[in-house]
């Protein structure tokens, strides 16, 4: 089922007029959390979401509820790391199950397309993809 | 002659000389970024921003805007006809070389590239930039009525005779993409293509190599090591550079025309993603230019 946080907030993006998006999604850009020490040095190909033409890498782990999710994303890249954020702090909590089921629609559903263009969602779909494998893949280990 | 010997060294400007001339009311500098967010983020100050999409594509038919909207796009971004403009923007430039080459094809005069773009200014100068959208006094900007593009720019047509004719064509694109492995540069797959593979006889020499680690041109000596020697190219060639849409070929486009001084170099646009999906037209697969 839609992640109740994350869909509040896509709502929130969607009902924003088009200066406010960007202006939003700056904002999410500027606050993506860190990468965790312990991650640091492993980026490489097998972490690393390949439809985006900036290094950006996605990691997960498991946990006592689930799986917890990190990413590194360059501030030379502020649409994938907007987009990036918005996705972790909706997805905070959220079963592994809901994860795996989250939709490629909300990338049109927060108004991205009108803002971006349609040739630039590709690299936000494959965060997308290879966000739901890695909790998967990381569930199942 | 500059140090890097470019044939045309008018064409680039420093980091150094974009801060000298940032209060020249007679130079705009103007991002072109593939990132629709970096120029909101933050940009050089006074930079106004010129997408390659949104901007200067015609929204409906797949060409460029009409001189109508050229000049108004011009007229408020505070662009004269004399204006001396500096390109620059992400992805080492190649959305800033589309963007001077749409310029030509407008028939602008003055136009030159910041030598390492974004990522040098940004990174490597550490110079200043600024999230405040200047405000330019509008101009009555009027593209030439004699305008004439056929030397920057081929279409289809002539494509099948420049091959008929074998003369050179240079692909850009990543190997992969040259030997039909894969229909499209990786992170872009929606702009489809139904035949993977090159155009025949094209010489696979991907755009990047034209560039090294901090975003500036190689010199015209390592340039020719690549075009001349590895590619056997002359600068007495008649040549066209292709990709995907003909923005990674705006660059070697550049780089042929302004920096080794070649006479005759043209931008197919169309690129793959026309030539892919044309009933008819010859195709080769595989690592090599001819099957």
């Amino acid at each position: 089922m839609p992640i109740q946080k994350l869909t509040e907030l896509v709502e929130e993006l969607a009902d924003c007029d088009p200066k406010e998006r960007i202006e939003l999604l700056l904002d999410y850009a500027r606050s993506l959390p860190a990468l965790p020490e312990r991650f640091a040095g492993l980026q490489g190909p097998e972490s690393r979401v390949e439809e985006c033409q900036s290094p950006i890498f996605l990691f997960a782990e498991k946990t006592p509820e689930g799986v917890q999710w990190f990413a590194d994303v360059p501030l030379e890249a502020p649409t994938v790391r907007g987009f990036v954020t918005l996705l972790w702090e909706g997805t905070q909590g959220a079963s592994v199950d809901d994860l795996a089921a989250l939709s490629y629609d909300l990338i049109s559903q927060a108004g991205l397309k009108e803002i971006l263009g349609m040739q630039r969602m590709n690299g936000l779909a494959g965060v997308l993809r290879r966000l739901k494998k890695i909790v998967v893949e990381t569930a199942a280990s | 002659m500059s140090a890097q010997n470019y044939a045309d060294p008018s064409v680039l400007v420093s980091a150094e000389w974009v801060q000298q001339h940032l209060n020249d009311p007679s130079v705009r500098v103007v991002e072109s970024s593939g990132d629709a967010l970096l120029y909101p983020m933050s940009h050089i100050p006074g930079a106004v921003k010129i997408d390659w999409h949104n901007d200067l594509q015609d929204q409906t038919v797949r060409d460029y805007i009409s001189n109508e909207v050229f000049e108004n796009l011009c007229r408020k971004n505070g662009i004269s006809n004399e204006t001396t403009l500096v390109f620059y923007g992400d992805d080492n430039n190649w959305w800033a070389c589309y963007a001077f080459w749409a310029f030509k094809l407008k028939g602008h005069l003055n136009c030159r590239i910041l030598n390492g773009g974004r990522k040098y200014w940004v990174e490597t100068a550490k110079l200043p930039t600024t999230s405040d959208v200047p405000a330019h006094p509008t101009t009555s900007y009027k593209v030439p009525a004699d305008l004439d593009w056929r030397d920057l720019r081929i279409f289809r047509e002539g494509v099948l005779d420049h091959v008929k004719a074998s003369l050179p064509l240079v692909d850009v694109r990543s190997p992969k993409e040259y030997s039909g492995e894969r229909t499209h540069m990786e992170g872009y797959p929606e702009e489809g293509v139904l035949r993977g593979g090159h155009i025949p006889g094209a010489l696979s020499c991907p755009w990047s190599r034209a560039v090294g680690d901090d975003g500036r041109f190689k010199t015209a000596d390592e340039l020719r090591a690549i075009y001349e020697q590895e590619l056997h190219l002359k600068p007495t060639d008649d040549v066209v550079a292709y990709c995907r849409i003909g923005e990674r070929s705006s660059l070697t486009w550049f780089v042929l025309k302004y920096l080794l001084g070649y006479q005759k170099v043209r931008n197919y646009d169309g690129s793959w993603t026309e030539w892919g999906n044309v009933v008819g037209v010859p195709i080769v697969k595989g690592a090599l230019p001819s099957s």
